[in-house]
């Protein structure tokens, strides 16, 4: 089965994880025809999910289609990366139940699916910002920006600092400890 | 729809009425109070007279439940920072990660679990020196 | 709301306040009379944002929020996340180690299916059953508290093992309350399951198709429900579970009740899991030496993880980035699917009346739909 893959999608990687679990990664264009290969020629006819990472220093979102056997006995993760501002085809038309996970993922990600008539917002209500999941939306401006911390915890004291403080105090005390005694041996 | 009697299924739910003679699982809770299992994961603890102030607890704490503040209590002579945790109980989700990485084993979880107070401010906790 | 260029339509909300719903979400129904004609999930009363906020976090430190993914198992979770982290860093772990992850996921697993007993039964009005499970989940709550010092929340399931070993006696405190429930068991079995009242709200109420059932990824109770043997446990063994000896009880009809035959019948399993795995609990380390939370890092790399909970497979798909942060950690738990794909799918004709009732059968829980 690799080696076919191999020969007719020209993937360079196919990586065996364990003995349940493979990946491959294939040309975003070619990604529906390997799911249809593996679908109707090795009967890996379920999809458990479609997962995403942002790879925001690569400039890409890696999109993994985990496929089962019918069997269950083994996984095959079909990736394929794309970029971070692009839509992409939906797979709903062969997989029903894409459809819930490409509206999670165009919630959180702002992906659009092509083709998903059912792209509404899942679980954020009126939701104006950027997408929470990708990398650039960062949660601790929007936090500091819209909300207030309790008070009553503003005598924190950086520990690291006050330590350096109190050595050089206890330095600075010692010294002149050391020259009152300097002091006193040379006036006597 | 056909419709037939079945006998062993109306019957045999009657049988919940031997339940009348048995011993109640609850207990009187006011009066008989259930004792907390050893190793619960309770209140904070910290013994003065161990800790070294290094501010481990703080670091690894993610939901930024503890600060270091100084208070007039007397604290280890070692104490490079001469300062103690406070915990805010409304952050805290007593994971007791902080008490796995304290050097000195001085941060530890008591069983005692109840705070009842009116205030709100209350949540901010010192740890019971023990 | 009654449509009123259709006056014969009638649009309730069936939640999120509701007893009979199953967690903070909420069905949209359609009704003309009291038969459905369309049913709209809506979930965002829970929404917590951990996926997003463990990527602000080093891996120790995330292990405490992904207990919170699920509240009625949240072991799964932790033995999903600690898998993954293993597999990424290429940790191995001890032998005793397992052997106590698999007694925790065990007693989690009971601890939920009574805790869906409560739920199926207090949908149709049999309250009693409801109150005696609760109690019943409680002594194995007893058990979780003196073993992890939580009783819901156990952050227990460490990367590298587990954090506490076994207090003294635990062991026999098991075998009591496994011989306890077996004998409950059979009470349970006379008022609940061969209940004449359970039997004709419950026979022939939501029936889904087999070959739909694979096709769009539908796991646990609902696969097994339908006849197909579907469990991680046996299909892609963790931990010690190729070890062990145990069956996957599967029923025919696809029904309501045939799930919870397949429920009740594992209840039994896990109880012969747990004798097991009891008896044979080898002596040793439980944890392996981990680095310090800032120096832990984990490969570039990703993986796919499952642990079989209580309501079918539940995966994690982590990404590492080469620093101490995890760079991506997807949930899928099975209400997704369960609670959008299936539900709207299998209300349409049903009585209002068995909304409830199908709901707790699918074992959806908004928790993880919207982590
Ligand atoms: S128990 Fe956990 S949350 Fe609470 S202070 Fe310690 S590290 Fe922070
Ligand atoms: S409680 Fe422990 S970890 Fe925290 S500052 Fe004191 S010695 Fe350090």
């Amino acid at each position: 089965m690799y080696s076919k893959i191999k020969n007719q999608f020209a993937t360079p990687e196919i990586e065996i994880k364990r003995n349940d679990l493979s990946k491959v990664i294939v040309k975003r264009d070619r990604l529906f025809e390997l799911i249809n290969l593996l679908r109707l020629n090795y009967s890996y006819v379920t999809l458990n999910a479609i997962t995403c990472a942002d790879w925001i220093e690569d400039d890409h979102f890696a999109l993994s289609y985990i496929l089962t056997t019918e069997d269950r006995k083994h996984t095959m993760m079909v990736q394929a990366l794309i970029g971070r501002d692009s839509a992409f085809d939906t797979i709903s038309h062969i997989f029903k139940q894409a459809e819930i996970m490409e509206r999670d993922l165009h919630e959180m990600y702002g992906i659009k699916f092509i083709g998903n008539q059912n792209l509404k917002e899942l679980s954020l209500e009126n939701w104006i910002h950027t997408p929470p999941l990708r990398r650039e939306f960062d949660t601790l401006k929007f936090v500091n920006e819209n909300l207030t911390f309790r008070d009553g915890r503003d005598d924190n004291v950086d520990t690291k600092v006050e330590t350096k403080r109190l050595r050089a105090l206890k330095k600075a005390k010692k010294l002149a400890e050391e020259k009152a005694k300097d002091d006193k041996n040379g006036n006597s | 729809m056909k419709w037939s009697i079945d006998i062993k299924g109306t019957l045999s739910p009657v049988s919940i009425l031997g339940a009348f003679f048995d011993k109640p699982n609850t207990i009187a809770y006011p009066q008989v109070k259930k004792e907390t299992a050893k190793g619960y994961r309770g209140f904070h603890t910290n013994v003065l007279s161990d800790c070294i102030g290094c501010s481990n607890c703080q670091d690894v704490c993610m939901n930024d439940a503890i600060d270091m503040i100084k208070t007039d209590m007397e604290y280890n002579a070692k104490n490079a920072s001469q300062c103690i945790p406070r915990i805010d109980y409304g952050r805290c989700c007593w994971c007791s990660l902080c008490t796995d990485v304290c050097p000195p084993d001085s941060l530890k979880l008591d069983e005692e679990y109840m705070n009842v107070s009116k205030y709100a401010s209350d949540f901010i906790y010192i740890p019971k020196n023990q | 709301m009654i449509k009123m260029e259709t006056p014969k339509h009638i649009t309730i909300f069936h939640g999120p306040q509701h007893p009979g719903i199953t967690g903070n979400m909420s069905v949209e129904l359609d009704l003309i009379g009291e038969t459905i004609q369309k049913a709209t999930t809506h979930v965002g009363y829970l929404h917590r944002g951990f996926e997003k906020l463990i990527e602000r976090r080093t891996v120790i430190q995330a292990f405490t929020i992904v207990c919170r993914i699920c509240v009625p198992e949240p072991d799964p979770n932790e033995a999903n996340f600690a898998m993954a982290v293993e597999e990424l860093a290429g940790i191995k772990i001890t032998e005793r180690a397992k052997y106590i992850r698999v007694m925790v996921l065990e007693l989690s697993r009971l601890s939920a299916q009574f805790l869906w007993m409560a739920g199926q039964s207090g949908s149709i009005g049999l309250y009693a059953v409801g109150q005696w499970a609760i109690a019943d989940r409680d002594l194995i709550l007893d058990l979780f508290e003196e073993l992890t010092g939580g009783r819901v929340y156990h952050m227990y399931v460490y990367p590298g093992g587990v954090r506490r070993d076994l207090p003294n006696g635990f062991l026999d405190k098991v075998t009591d309350l496994l011989i306890y429930l077996k004998e409950r068991m059979n009470l349970y079995n006379d008022i609940f399951i061969n209940n004449a009242s359970f039997k004709n709200r419950a026979i022939g109420v939501g029936i889904i198709d087999k070959e739909e059932a694979v096709a769009n990824g539908y796991v646990g109770q609902v696969l097994r429900g339908c006849g197909i043997k579907a469990d991680v446990r046996k299909d892609a063994p963790y931990l010690i579970y190729d070890e062990l000896n145990f069956e996957i009880p599967t029923q025919k009809a696809g029904d309501v009740y045939a799930r919870a035959l397949v429920r009740r019948d594992e209840i039994l399993q896990s109880i012969n899991i747990l004798e097991q795995v009891v008896s044979k609990m080898p002596k040793g380390d439980i944890m392996i030496k981990m680095p310090t939370h800032r120096k832990f890092k984990l490969p570039k790399d990703d993986t796919w993880v499952k642990v079989e909970s209580a309501r079918g497979e539940f995966a994690y798909y982590m990404a590492g980035d080469g620093t101490e942060k995890i760079r991506r950690m997807q949930v899928k738990g099975p209400s997704l699917i369960h609670g959008f794909t299936l539900l709207e799918d299998l209300l349409i004709g049903a009585e209002l009346s068995d909304v409830a009732l199908i709901m707790n059968s699918l074992g959806i829980c908004p928790p993880e739909i919207e982590r």
